[in-house]
């Protein structure tokens, strides 16, 4: 059924339908409206799950973990510093391979205090062991959450769904909400092969002696580069079951472009209307909007990348003294490759400043203009 | 080479994807750790020890707590069949004895058990009829709260029982001392009706030594005797045979049989107890003026706290530190009373500060009517000579039994405080130690087995059970409760009628609780010393060593996991958990 729902709105539908048997969250803008609903549906009898009431992020992951590890499916969500709160759990979730799904509002990180959006939060928990899917709308939102049970639990491992605060999370969309039975066709559930049970008594996390911490790691990495396939066939599948899907890249008129511009969320939507601007003019522009950053899909990125003269890569972070994070780790993908791409960097949108239409023309144009690539990336809308 | 790699790639892991044990954890028994030992062990509640009556009060608030109230019911009248009688009129010791008082202010026990009693009594609840099993028949002498037990409770056992009255009605003192306005008697005519359905038969204008002589008592197998205490004591001034002085009892007899008394416009009463309350109260309500003279201060009254504020909010008058000395009279009727103003001296021998008159302070007030309210004291002239009494009492050992074989008594007519639930607890207890004898068991001590506690109270259930049933003796005090689950929560306050419309009428004044009021105060009760299933230890034990029993109706511990840190214990809110030292 078709609503018109705001991002936040679509995650409580796509949450409330995965059917989690607990979720222990704690509020913080722009995530909060996801708790409250959630809160509501617990509280009013349509969903049978446990919430759980925490005194902060640290303790929701905590609890989410432990329930998680008593077979339970769980939810949680959170944004900016409630992120960084939890990040020593984050470890915790994924070392213990527990199939945790949380929501993050994207959220720029302080000081100085911003409550606007830039991917700062998330990108900063990249080497956490977590999945990270970005998304562009709220249909991509609720759609995302339903293949995250799918991939985690396959794989034991803990998905994060990035959602960019207040662009995605607190603008309205029309979505298109799913029938729960076809929900529960897709994704039914959660039967852990390893759980905290009474009946079955074992020790949880036991320190591993300096061989096997290794082997464990080891092993938590093949399931990273796993994800990339399990997360590419339940998009298929999901495709198949409900008519959408994103794949780990989502491209738009790639296929004969000679400059792509790269970027994450909901930049590449305005950004696509751009490109058709510049396609009419006969200028050969194609749009990289980066899904899966987490585990980083390297061959695809290779086989679209590797063929392009330019790229621009839109980056709404920075990490201080090095540059742009999504930049840095495509010039990690492709420096295997046979041949590569010129790559342009740009960072833009910091703590909610708008990427304007504007933004990406000037982007692009620069990209377009100039044969190569500046030392340093384009600081862009900095006062002087 | 090449074989080898094979080989290891068909291999399963090894390891699983989290550091966990693979063999489970079943095979180390932490329980050998252990040299404590916590063990579910239920106590007695202060409230049930308290009770004079000997209800399993406890049981009867988790009950009502989950608005079982009809099992409430049962349980309270499987020790007390008066539950709607005491519910308005009993002085709940039980209250004083509560835990939750050091907390912030003790469960509305009383309030609650006539909620309960009215709520069974519009369930149309009653006793279910026995037919009498076994041949042995007592006496009941005197139907008051102490008779009407012990033959409540010796026809549930089985027993014919008759039940002689020497007033119209039964009920004595309930009936015939407290007022309508405490104890409306459409409450006390059902109590009663529901009492006598169990086949007790009921002998009313049967006055022992006018209608019936003690000799006739020998053709029952035993006799209790509950005879009360309705022979006032004299003021022994002058001038107190003059017309309209009057007994407090007498008085009070006269005006709950219905008949009319006049006592004039101003009426002195003579004493602080409850009589003199109930007097005063009742003067007032009929038109008159009434004046409180007590001789103490209310510091020291007799009376319960209740019957004062109530007296006080009717705005009855008191003038303490004044004893009669006269009473005036004119043409052989009550004019005034001369009374002399008394100093506080050091305390007598009961603690209480003695009066001194001050020479020379004397005073008169002109009053139409005198009650004398100074106490009462028990009837022996129809009693045999051979009845050993001791002063004002018939002498009963701690069985209740008298110096005649197989004949027992209680209530007021023996030495033990004057109350509704004393008489009441005092006829069950005859009641077990008529079957007990009856039966040729040593009464001590089974009546030393259906005990709660050490004051004396005495459970019918207990007595059935032949013990305690695996409860500990110990009762439970503050110091054994765990406070931080408890939140803290005001009482509900009594509703009454307000003093402006009570002098009107004998209408009740006490409105009871609202069903909402009554279940917030079952669930303010801690039920001390009594597991409710509440789960904090299950959910506190870090060894997961504790479980729900299979019939769910309490816990377990797993002593081969249990490493005895007895956390349980320490966050069981209610101290039903003990611990036993390893040997």
């Amino acid at each position: 059924m078709k609503k018109l729902l705001t991002g936040n709105s679509a995650i409580t539908y796509a949450v409330t339908m995965c059917r989690p048997q607990v979720i222990s969250a704690y509020p913080i803008t722009p995530q909060t409206t996801i708790v409250e609903d959630l809160s509501e549906v617990c509280s009013d009898g349509r969903l049978h799950a446990k919430f759980i009431r925490v005194e902060s992020e640290h303790s929701a992951m905590a609890c989410a973990a432990a329930a998680c590890a008593t077979g339970s499916r769980v939810f949680t969500a959170t944004s900016s510093h409630g992120l960084a709160y939890m990040h020593e759990m984050l470890h915790w979730v994924s070392g213990s391979r527990l199939p945790v799904v949380m929501v993050n509002g994207n959220r720029a990180l302080g000081a100085p205090w911003s409550i606007w959006c830039d991917h700062s939060d998330s990108l900063s928990q990249r080497d956490t062991g977590w999945i990270q899917l970005y998304c562009q709308s709220a249909q991509e939102a609720l759609d995302t959450i339903i293949q995250a049970y799918r991939i985690a639990e396959e794989l034991l491992l803990p998905v994060m769904i990035l959602v960019d605060g207040f662009f995605l999370t607190h603008t309205s969309d029309t979505v298109d909400v799913p029938d729960q039975k076809a929900v529960d066709r897709f994704l039914p559930a959660y039967k852990a092969r390893y759980k905290i049970s009474a009946d079955e008594p074992h020790t949880f996390n036991i320190m591993a002696d300096t061989s096997l911490f290794i082997s464990f790691k080891h092993e938590a990495q093949k399931a990273m580069e796993e994800a990339k396939k399990v997360a590419a066939r339940v998009d298929r599948e999901f495709k198949a079951h409900f008519g959408r899907g994103y794949g780990l890249l989502d491209k738009f008129r790639c296929q004969d472009a000679e400059v792509i511009l790269f970027t994450m969320g909901t930049a590449a939507s305005t950004a696509r209307e751009v490109i058709g601007d510049y396609r009419q003019q006969g200028k050969k522009v194609g749009l990289c909007r980066l899904r899966m950053f987490r585990p980083s899909p390297v061959e695809e990125v290779t086989r679209l990348l590797g063929g392009v003269k330019k790229v621009a890569v839109l980056d709404r972070d920075n990490s201080l003294g090095a540059g742009g994070i999504v930049a840095q780790e495509l010039k990690a993908a492709l420096y295997g490759a046979a041949r590569k791409p010129k790559i342009y960097e740009f960072i833009a949108g910091l703590g909610g400043k708008d990427i304007t239409p504007e933004t990406i023309r000037e982007v692009i144009a620069k990209t377009l203009k100039q044969p190569n690539p500046g030392s340093h990336p384009v600081w862009m809308g900095v006062q002087a | 080479m090449k074989m080898k790699k094979k080989t290891l790639s068909k291999k399963k892991p090894v390891i699983p994807p989290m550091s966990m044990s693979l063999e489970g954890t079943r095979a180390i028994k932490t329980g050998t750790w252990r040299y404590l030992t916590p063990a579910y062990q239920n106590k007695v509640a202060p409230c049930n020890e308290g009770c004079p009556a000997g209800e399993d009060i406890e049981a009867a608030m988790v009950l009502s707590g989950q608005e079982d109230y009809i099992g409430a019911w049962e349980k309270i009248t499987k020790e007390n069949p008066l539950p709607r009688v005491c519910g308005r009129v009993c002085f709940h010791p039980c209250e004083r004895a509560c835990n939750r008082r050091e907390y912030d202010e003790p469960a509305a026990i009383n309030a609650l058990e006539r909620f309960v009693g009215d709520r069974a009594f519009q369930a149309g609840k009653s006793f279910t009829p026995i037919e009498p099993k076994r041949k042995e028949k007592t006496a009941v002498i005197g139907s008051g709260p102490a008779g009407l037990s012990c033959a409540y409770h010796l026809a549930s056992l089985g027993y014919g029982v008759t039940l002689f009255e020497a007033e119209a009605q039964l009920g004595g003192m309930l009936r015939y001392g407290i007022p309508s306005y405490r104890l409306p008697r459409e409450v006390l005519d059902q109590e009663i009706r529901n009492i006598l359905s169990l086949g007790v038969e009921a002998r009313p204008r049967t006055r022992l030594g006018v209608d019936l002589k003690w000799e006739e008592l020998k053709s029952f197998d035993a006799v209790f005797l509950s005879a009360g205490a309705w022979k006032s004591l004299p003021l022994r001034i002058p001038g107190e045979k003059a017309a309209g002085v009057l007994s407090g009892l007498e008085f009070l007899r006269k005006v709950n049989s219905g008949e009319t008394v006049d006592l004039g416009e101003r009426v002195a009463i003579v004493g602080g107890g409850n009589t003199a309350m109930d007097a005063a109260r009742s003067t007032l309500r009929l038109g008159a003026k009434p004046l409180v003279l007590y001789r103490r201060t209310k510091e020291e009254m007799p009376a319960w706290e209740e019957e004062i504020s109530e007296a006080e909010e009717e705005a009855i008058e008191f003038l303490f530190l004044s004893s009669p000395v006269r009473v005036l009279a004119a043409e052989g009727k009550v004019s005034g009373i001369e009374c002399v103003k008394n100093l506080l001296g050091p305390p007598g021998k009961d603690g209480r500060r003695e009066p001194r008159p001050i020479e020379g302070s004397n005073f008169t007030l002109p009053v139409d009517s005198v009650l004398s309210c100074i106490g009462e004291t028990p009837d022996f002239s129809f009693l045999p000579e051979s009845l050993k009494k001791t002063a004002g009492a018939v002498f009963v050992d701690e069985t209740g039994a008298t110096s005649l074989p197989r004949v027992f008594a209680g209530g007021d007519i023996v030495d033990q405080p004057r109350t509704v639930s004393h008489a009441i607890g005092a006829g069950k207890r005859a009641a077990m130690a008529i079957d007990a004898s009856f039966r040729g068991k040593n009464v001590a001590e089974v009546l030393r087995a259906a005990r709660w506690g050490e004051k004396g109270s005495l459970s019918m259930a207990r007595y059935l059970a032949g013990g305690a049933d695996g409860t500990a003796p110990t009762v439970v005090k503050f110091s054994d409760l765990n406070p931080a689950y408890f939140q803290r929560r005001r009482r509900k306050p009594k509703e009454k009628l307000p003093a402006s419309e009570r002098a009107s009428d004998f209408r009740e004044i006490n409105a009871g609780l609202s069903p909402d009021a009554a279940l917030e105060e079952a669930k303010r009760c801690f039920n001390c010393g009594v597991c409710n299933l509440c789960d904090n230890c299950f959910i506190f034990c870090p060894d997961m060593a504790i479980s729900a029993r299979p019939d769910k109706q309490g816990y377990e511990i797993n002593l081969e996991y249990c490493k005895g840190c007895c956390i349980c214990v320490e966050e069981c809110p209610r101290g039903a958990i003990s611990v036993e030292v390893q040997k």
